[in-house]
């Protein structure tokens, strides 16, 4: 695999580090511009169409877009299946977003959730060094 | 949920899983020396293409269905991209990295059941 280029922030896992603050932000972005527009029960309600009427809906396709260069650079450097994995982090940084900015409340169960996660992506961090890729 | 939710489900999952295999193979194929790394931008158009309709049919189901039932599809939809790049791209994980999947969907699955 080809080796990224030098400095902190060309290291693909801060790459998609960021990917994953962007598409948290992008994801609570597109609920507020869903619950935004109009409720319908048209054919292209059921494809989204009627959501691109709010501009919460046009912030979060920007945050996505952003969160996108990320991914693709990551992609150049690490295994698909690891890459996507980590990119979980989304579920532990939405509610703890919410926690921190909105004052939401974080049960017992969604917290022993987000400890899981946790654990999952420290396996998977541990692993990288020993994972093979042959494309 | 109803039958035509269900079918957007799976279509938009598929969707998920085949574009994120096209954009790693767009770039995977970029890095590769000269002539090999041609029509690199082809299979970035594809999987950005397909990443649309999955992007599209997620608003919709966003829309329609409750968030807490979509959400437990999300914490799904590592493990069918892990079992696609092990299948299409002969990826490999190890044992821990296997758990470490296995604990991040057991983990989001007590998120969106909370």
């Amino acid at each position: 695999m080809p080796k990224p280029a030098p400095g902190l922030f060309w290291n693909p896992y801060l790459q998609i580090f960021l990917t994953v603050l962007l598409t948290a932000a992008a994801q609570i972005l597109l609920k507020a511009g869903a619950d935004a527009s109009a409720s319908n029960n048209s054919f292209w309600s059921w494809t989204g169409m009627a959501e691109l009427g709010s501009g919460m809906t046009w912030l979060g396709i920007i945050a996505f877009v952003a969160s996108f260069g990320g991914w693709l650079y990551a992609l150049r450097f690490l295994p698909l299946g690891l890459a996507f994995a980590l990119t979980n982090g989304v579920h532990v940084f939405v509610p703890v977003g919410a926690w921190l900015f909105l004052g939401e409340h974080i049960s017992l169960l969604r917290g022993s959730g987000i400890l899981v996660i946790i654990a999952g992506i420290v396996l998977l961090a541990q692993s990288v060094a020993q994972v093979e890729e042959k494309v | 949920m109803s039958l035509l939710a269900w079918v957007l489900v799976i279509i938009s999952q598929l969707a998920l899983v085949a574009g994120q295999i096209y954009l790693k193979r767009a770039m995977s194929r970029r890095e590769q020396p000269g002539e090999k790394s041609r029509g690199w931008g082809g299979l970035l158009f594809i999987g950005i293409a397909t990443m649309t309709v999955w992007f599209l049919l997620w608003l919709g189901l966003m829309h329609q269905a409750d968030l807490s039932k979509l959400m437990p599809l999300e914490g799904i939809s590592p493990l069918l991209i892990v079992l696609g790049a092990a299948v299409f791209l002969r990826e490999r994980l190890n044992r821990r990295g296997w758990a470490g999947v296995g604990l991040t969907c057991i983990g989001v699955l007590l998120v969106s059941a909370s």
